[in-house]
């Protein structure tokens, strides 16, 4: 590239315009100005907070009062490992919030395509995986921060109810740690997968159609025949949803896989569709 | 300066492009002039890389426009109105793109004043109409005062007004030294704004030449005639260099040939013609001829060799 730089003709002189060459920064920069401007972005972020935050108090207090109604120590041990559910509490909203942020990640890249802005966007960066990898960037950075901040005040609204019912909720506890963590990563897993479907699909409806089918339909007719065919039951610890829980969940659970194996189904469903989607759209007429 | 080299590009079983070779010079307006559907898009396309050419390649100042380092500064593109996600405004529009090549909100707002759209440029560009929607490509193209123009089809959707401005903008740019390529399938607009013309039909370049060579190697004689024996008429015009087309149940457009032979020819056969009229044909004419023929017309461009660019034209 350098000695082509040194070589070429007659190139833009600068001008009146000012300004410098395209950088990754520049890009990124870009995509945050697009992002920021759009009323529907900030709405998809609030609704998935609100979700996660309300889901987190109401999760809690049907727990705890359910619980309370208990009688004998027997029906409450029946329950399972009680510190555990109570340390997901403030994650319980994630089945549905994952779909609103996945949808937000998906019309970063559709709505480019739907609108046409993809043209003026890809003639002002050409190299188009800089804009790839740009979106991808800020889908991560953003999906993750709004996992981080509805987790924490989800658990701080949570964890007045859950003293209400003498449950045991510990921002410490390494139960309550792993659902923030991993809860986060659910988050991005979904938000990246969102982004390339969005890249490849090109479409908002049929993107968050798709995205929809696989953590809903998918993962639910999965778990629902599972009793019936083993298989299945194997299979189901493959899907994106149930990788990213058995990770948030205690490590040891009775046919689970291990956490590093969990972790690694995880990072595959993030960078193949990552891969394949980059790999498209730059062979693609835009 | 751009080069194209036997650009091709294939959709399915349609060349949409066919192997075009042109070169578009600086300090000229060139225009690209073909009917609907004959490959200026796409053309268009595939110079800022949009569309990846099936075969052949275009280069913008000696490379392919992804290899530059500041693309925006090399070529400014205006290629369909409103490229732009409905909800946001022009500014933001704008601002987004400069910030990909770290271009000044200065700037932002001279292309703002300069396509004058300063009063509607933080109103949402879904509101906007189809030639304020054509300003803002403007202003995208301008953004980093780029060293080439490439406008697909700009005087689309604009008032008087608007087609003047565009008209003086490109004149004004190719002043400067500037290449500049502008597409249409306006016969009567290119001729006003380019100094040289492309004619591409069916994805082929079928004249690459001076515009008044254009204009000039087209102007045939052009007939209407009017008689109850349209057919019996037909065939005795009917010759190799002659055009005809039948309107309607008696009357014929006869294209190459004089109005005083069709008479003789009437006469001679003994059929009553109660009217003839001579038209003066248009460019929009010459143009549809030019595109309606491309075979023809190509032996005829290869005959006489383009002589540059023309000074007086301002």
């Amino acid at each position: 590239m350098s000695t082509a730089a040194m070589s070429r003709p007659r190139s833009a002189t600068p001008g009146a315009a000012g300004g410098g060459n395209v950088t990754f920064f520049g890009v990124m920069r870009s995509e945050f100005i697009k992002f920021a401007s759009l009323p529907s972005t900030l709405i998809l972020i609030l609704s998935t907070m609100a979700v996660m935050i309300g889901f987190a108090a109401l999760g809690t207090w049907l727990f705890g009062s359910t619980m309370d109604s208990f009688s004998s120590p027997e029906m409450t041990a029946q329950m399972g490992d009680l510190n555990e559910i109570t340390a997901s509490m403030p994650v319980g909203g994630l089945t549905f919030a994952q779909l609103i942020i996945g949808s937000m990640a998906v019309m970063v890249m559709s709505s480019e395509f739907a609108t046409g802005a993809a043209r003026s966007t890809f003639v002002a960066v050409p190299r188009r995986q800089l804009v790839f990898w740009a979106k991808t960037l800020m889908v991560t950075v953003v999906s993750a921060l709004v996992a981080l901040i509805s987790i924490l005040v989800g658990f701080v609204v949570a964890k007045p109810i859950a003293d209400n019912y003498s449950m045991d909720l510990e921002f410490t506890s390494a139960a309550f740690q792993r659902n923030l963590w991993f809860g986060m990563l659910y988050v991005v897993m979904v938000s990246l997968i969102g982004l390339s479907l969005g890249s490849l699909l090109r479409n908002s409806a049929g993107a968050i159609v798709v995205l929809a089918a696989l953590f809903f339909v998918v993962s639910g007719a999965v778990a629902g025949f599972s009793t019936m065919v083993s298989w299945l039951a194997d299979a189901m610890r493959f899907l994106p949803d149930h990788a990213a829980t058995a990770l948030m969940q205690a490590p040891g659970t009775e046919g689970a896989l291990e956490t590093w194996q969990s972790g690694l189904v995880v990072a595959g469903w993030i960078v193949i569709p990552l891969a394949v989607a980059a790999l498209v759209l730059q062979r693609r007429d835009i | 300066m751009i080069r194209a080299e036997a650009l091709t590009k294939v959709y399915g079983a349609k060349r949409a492009v066919d192997g075009v070779t042109f070169t578009v010079q600086p300090g000229k307006v060139t225009g690209f002039l073909g009917p609907n559907g004959a490959g200026k898009s796409t053309t268009m396309r595939m110079i800022v890389g949009l569309d990846r050419p099936t075969a052949g390649t275009v280069t913008v100042n000696g490379r392919k426009y992804a290899e530059h380092s500041a693309p925006l500064r090399e070529v400014g593109a205006l290629l369909e109105a409103k490229s732009v996600h409905k909800s946001r405004s022009a500014r933001t529009h704008l601002r987004a793109l400069a910030a990909t090549h770290s271009i000044p909100n200065s700037r932002v707002d001279e292309v703002i004043e300069l396509t004058g759209l300063g009063g509607v440029a933080k109103k949402k560009v879904g509101g906007f109409s189809l030639g304020m929607g054509q300003r803002l490509g403007i202003a995208v193209a301008l953004l980093g005062d780029p060293q080439t123009l490439l406008l697909d089809e700009p005087v689309n959707g604009l008032d008087p007004e608007g087609v003047l401005w565009i008209r003086n903008l490109a004149r004004h740019q190719a002043s400067l030294g500037k290449t500049v390529f502008i597409s249409s399938h306006l016969m009567s607009e290119m001729a006003l704004t380019a100094d040289h013309l492309i004619v591409i039909g069916r994805g082929r370049i079928i004249a690459d030449a001076p515009i008044e060579q254009i204009i000039g190697g087209q102007n045939l004689p052009t007939s209407k005639v009017k008689t109850d024996q349209a057919e019996s008429l037909m065939n005795a015009l009917a010759a190799e260099h002659v055009q005809l087309t039948r309107l309607d149940a008696e009357t014929i457009q006869v294209i190459g040939l004089e109005s005083r032979v069709i008479a003789q020819r009437a006469l001679d056969q003994q059929i009553l013609v109660h009217e003839l009229t001579p038209i003066k044909q248009s460019l929009e004419e010459a143009y549809m001829a030019l595109t309606q023929n491309e075979v023809e017309y190509q032996s005829n461009v290869g005959s006489s060799q383009p002589v540059g660019a023309m000074e007086s034209r301002a």
